[in-house]
């Protein structure tokens, strides 16, 4: 049954997609594997299930989702990096590789990978249990700064993890010691909302979609956004700079990569074919059910963003403690 | 009336009919391939839920994994290779009924009281949903930290063997659940430089290693078993009915305590079975039969498993917290089709709501004619000469366990699992007590540390909370019942010497 | 690979002293006071005292002796030095698949695992040919594993 449905769906793209298939001859002239370096069913699987099928309409070849796991996202990730540069195997890189090697997991970094477009981005959120006192960031930021340190507690996700580095960040930011609230590594960001929500918790930094149910409960109430702009999704959310004047940008970003050294036309085309995907209706409407943020750079703005997000993310890890050497 | 009827009429569509239809086949035939899990059944039809309708998407989801969580237990009954750590509480039991000639009541019992219990969970689902979910939210690390310890004094109860074995089995679980860097405090630990380690040790390759791949190496040294005698078993239903008359007690404690325990997100699926099957053991009038095949545990924990399946959707569809791998793929799949999970699910969208019940009864109800067929068909194996079923049972545990992460490495853990199981039960090792060690083992310390964290050092709040304060009795009366009653052997031994 | 209680006992005590050991020396962490040395030096003393006590032959009394099988079958040809085929195969496969292909590689695995365990060439061949594709069919085609083609690519 599975079977006969994916050929319907094959048998029907290619007149779809047969004007710009013969527009871009030269790549790719077979099928193309996407490696997702995290689980199947996982947020990072499906935003690149989404786009490896409006790559396949885009692009009149298959696109192969292939989750590649297995040590904390290091195997995938190296999978992507060590592929033949043919630009055929390309893959999904996520904040994570801006990470590792400062807590020297891998010798991988930024630098080994072709980027290719910024395809999402979601920023941390505040939440606080909807009984709290607090009633905006202001008076969460203004409990921080008088207590005592290590007395208030946030989670979000495992030690060092990006929740984390939120935390250590606008803590930064506000001229306080990255380590002044005392973070509760959790498994992922569910049991730390859970956490919150039954009370052992004074606040989480995880993203805000990951926090959605619980605020839609209303369990919880999210005091504002780690981000230059609104989300779409959750306009009511004040940014950190309209809330307290702190110029503070950080999230879970995602984008399309492949090995170094890829074909010019591999690039060229999926530069093109990626935009358009992150234009077109079908990715707008997938991601904002998901509740995932939109974010969007060309191959040249994804490369400008990874420097950039390497170089904040090392410093909030060597502030924090979290960084090797 | 009027949203129950609307639900009714969601479900009655042709498409939705069709995807329960085609999504229960292929559950069935996933689930019961040896390696692959429910969630992996899962995982893989998400793409294609992309193109259904919201109803036809939930549907698929919630009866392929209902399915393949049935028959993940084929392998177990028939070649003694569980489908998931929860069924390998009661795979040597189901396996041991195989060998007596008997496989078709062991599946039979896992069809019909996995049935049972996933329509008690389901209308526990719909009229204490809200209800579940204050307990789900009751629970925080401390309660956990009890909860796991509690957990894992079971593999000494379900033991055939020497307890200080199943505890050192146990202990060996535990340390190779320290593995990676997926600890409280994100550091590296035991990973001997290989990247692949980070990760930790996934529980599926070492199950099929422990359970499978020891299995193959014993068929190895031993002398092939007299082929079982060719008998008809009349109805398996038949069988099924005098078993729920005859266990009807334990079998309502294991519904019971699979929704209660299955509503704790992180904890539900694979602890149910584990803690039912030791209940009924504890309590049993006759403990010594178990694990020879005895039908009594079965019924307890196939009652348990699934109605803690259904339950476990209750903190899903209320706050978005998965209780497992498996909701949490289809919380996914809510939040793309616009059903978002919230207490709004309930009330504005009712008729959705009522609609997702009515799958979940349908799905368990034609889970029995389905997998009796599938039962009648996967039995042929035993018929089979052992030499050409046992180089592809291999064959499927390489596949199988690479396909979890299409990663080699896998392939390696399950034979240096294989290596390890074989050796452990020449020696009288239980590899059941292994698993769940593995399984509880970042659940125990994650909420230990965490506890101690957000209690700056303190250990009170560890008993005085209500619930963890229940919990700590309990776990400390398990913990000290059987060196009371050794005492009191003893001393009752010593006043009338026989 | 039975061995006396003794023995596993011992392994078990050095393996714990090991956990312990390699344990303790895991750097502490800023901001926890447990750190990530304490969960292995506890199983480590856990493994140790369990150790102890099996070596010592504390609760064997609890142990049912596996009845034995009486048959009257023929032994597998190899005899106990079959026990190390399985896990040699699977390292085959790993090591192997990339470059031979999954259906070669699956073939030979078959083939050599059917030979052992008493199989006649008349069945373990055809076995061997028709479980690989079967496999093949079920997971690289409904489940879209991507099983390596090798020299041999499946022609479907």
């Amino acid at each position: 049954m599975i079977i006969t449905s994916r050929r319907l769906i094959l048998g029907a793209t290619p007149a779809l997609i047969a004007a710009p298939a013969l527009a871009q001859p030269r790549w790719p002239v077979r099928p193309v594997q996407l490696l997702c370096p995290w689980a199947a069913g996982g947020g990072t699987d499906a935003v690149v299930r989404i786009i490896a099928n409006l790559l396949e309409k885009e692009l009149g070849q298959p696109f192969n989702v292939i989750n590649r796991t297995g040590g904390s996202g290091v195997v995938g990730h190296a999978a992507i990096a060590q592929a033949a540069p043919d630009g055929y195997t390309l893959g999904m890189i996520t904040a994570e590789i801006c990470m590792l090697h400062w807590q020297g997991l891998t010798e991988l970094t930024f630098r080994n990978y072709t980027p290719l477009a910024l395809m999402n981005n979601d920023p941390p959120g505040i939440q606080v249990n909807v009984n709290a006192p607090y009633r905006d960031v202001g008076q969460l930021a203004e409990a921080i700064r008088t207590s005592r340190p290590g007395q208030l507690k946030s989670s979000g996700t495992g030690q060092g993890g990006i929740w984390h580095l939120a935390l250590a960040g606008w803590l930064m930011a506000m001229r306080l010691p990255a380590n002044h609230v005392r973070w509760v590594p959790s498994n992922g960001a569910a049991p730390a909302m859970q956490d919150l929500a039954a009370g052992g918790l004074d606040f989480t930094t995880n993203s805000v979609v990951e926090a959605r149910a619980m605020l839609d409960a209303n369990r919880a109430r999210a005091l504002a956004v780690m981000s230059n702009e609104r989300l779409g999704a959750f306009p009511n959310i004040p940014t950190l700079k309209e809330a307290m004047n702190i110029d503070y940008a950080t999230g879970a970003w995602r984008g399309i990569a492949g090995p170094l050294n890829i074909p010019a036309e591999a690039r060229t085309t999926m530069n093109a074919a990626l935009g358009r995907v992150f234009r077109s209706a079908e990715y707008s409407e997938f991601m904002n059910n998901r509740g995932f943020g939109m974010s969007y750079a060309d191959a040249d703005g994804f490369a400008r963003h990874l420097a950039a997000a390497d170089a904040s993310l090392g410093d909030a890890m060597k502030a924090a403690g979290l960084a090797r050497s | 009336m009027e949203p129950f009827l609307e639900g009714l009429r969601l479900v009655l569509a042709t498409d939705v009919l069709i995807a329960i239809l085609a999504s229960a086949v292929y559950g069935l035939v996933v689930g019961s391939l040896p390696g692959l899990s429910a969630t992996m059944a899962t995982a893989l039809l998400v793409p294609v839920t992309f193109w259904l309708s919201p109803i036809a998407a939930i549907a698929t989801i919630i009866t392929a994994s209902a399915m393949a969580i049935f028959s993940g237990d084929i392998p177990g009954a028939l070649l003694r290779i569980p489908g998931t750590p929860a069924s390998a509480a009661y795979t040597d039991e189901a396996y041991a009924l195989t060998r007596k000639g008997q496989a078709e009541l062991a599946l039979g019992a896992g069809l019909w009281f996995s049935a049972i219990g996933g329509i008690v969970g389901t209308i526990s689902l719909m009229l204490l949903a809200p209800a579940l979910a204050e307990i789900a939210l009751s629970f925080s690390t401390y309660e956990y930290f009890w909860l796991a310890l509690l957990g894992l004094m079971c593999a000494t109860l379900v033991a055939r063997s020497s307890p200080i074995k199943a505890i050192a089995s146990m202990l060996l679980g535990l340390l190779i659940a320290c593995i990676g860097m997926e600890n409280p405090a994100g550091t590296p630990r035991f990973t001997f430089g290989i990247p692949d380690l980070l990760g930790g040790i996934e529980p599926i390759p070492a199950l099929v290693g422990v359970f499978a791949v020891s299995e193959v190496m014993r068929a190895m040294a031993e002398a092939e078993p007299p082929k079982l005698p060719r008998r008809r078993f009349g109805s398996i239903l038949a069988n099924q009915w005098f078993l729920t008359k005859k266990y009807q007690f334990q079998m309502w404690r294991g519904n019971f305590v699979g929704i209660i325990i299955g509503v704790l997100p992180g904890a539900g699926a694979d602890m149910a079975a584990w803690v039912s099957y030791a209940m009924a053991k504890k309590f049993s009038k006759e403990p010594e039969k178990f694990g020879t095949g005895h039908p009594e545990g079965l019924v307890e924990a196939g009652a348990s498993n699934n109605a803690s399946l259904a339950s476990g959707w209750v903190p899903s569809l209320l706050f978005g917290i998965p209780g497992d791998t498996i909701t949490a793929i289809a919380i996914g799949v809510l939040y793309m089709k616009g059903l978002n999970p919230g207490p709004t699910l309930f009330t504005e969208r009712a008729s959705s709501m009522y609609a997702l019940y009515i799958i979940f009864i349908l799905a368990n109800i034609i889970m029995i004619p389905l997998g009796i067929m599938m039962i009648r068909a996967a039995s042929t194996v035993l018929r089979a000469p052992r030499s050409a079923v046992m180089p592809v049972i291999l064959l499927l545990c390489a596949v199988g366990s690479f396909a979890t992460g299409n990663n080699l490495f896998a392939v390696l853990l399950v034979a240096l699992f294989g290596v390890l199981g074989f050796v452990m039960e020449k020696n009288g090792y239980p590899v059941a007590a292994l698993v769940l060690g593995i399984v509880m083992g970042s659940m125990l310390e994650q909420n230990f540390v965490t506890s101690l964290i957000k209690s700056d050092g303190d250990v009170l709040p560890f008993f005085e909370r209500p619930v963890s304060s229940f919990l700590a009795a309990l776990t400390f009366s398990a913990l000290l019942w059987p060196l009371l009653a050794w005492i009191w052997m003893r001393l009752s031994r010593r006043r009338s010497p026989a | 690979m039975q061995v006396t209680d003794r023995i596993t006992g011992g392994v078990l005590v050095a393996l714990g002293a090991a956990a312990a050991w390699f344990g303790s020396r895991l750097p502490a962490v800023p901001g926890q006071d447990i750190g990530p040395a304490a969960f292995p030096m506890l199983i480590g003393f856990g493994l140790i005292c369990c150790g102890a006590l099996i070596a010592l032959g504390v609760g064997q009394s609890f142990e049912a002796p596996e009845p034995a099988e009486p048959s009257s079958a023929p032994k597998p040809r190899l005899g106990a030095v079959g026990v190390i085929i399985p896990p040699a195969l699977l390292l085959f496969y790993a090591y192997a698949s990339e470059t031979l292909g999954f259906l070669l590689t699956a073939f030979i695995m078959v083939l050599v695992a059917g030979l052992a365990l008493g199989s006649r060439l008349s069945i373990a061949i055809p076995v061997a040919i028709g479980g690989p594709i079967l496999v093949h069919l079920a997971f690289a085609k409904l489940l879209r594993v991507p099983l390596p083609q090798g020299l041999i690519p499946a022609p479907w």
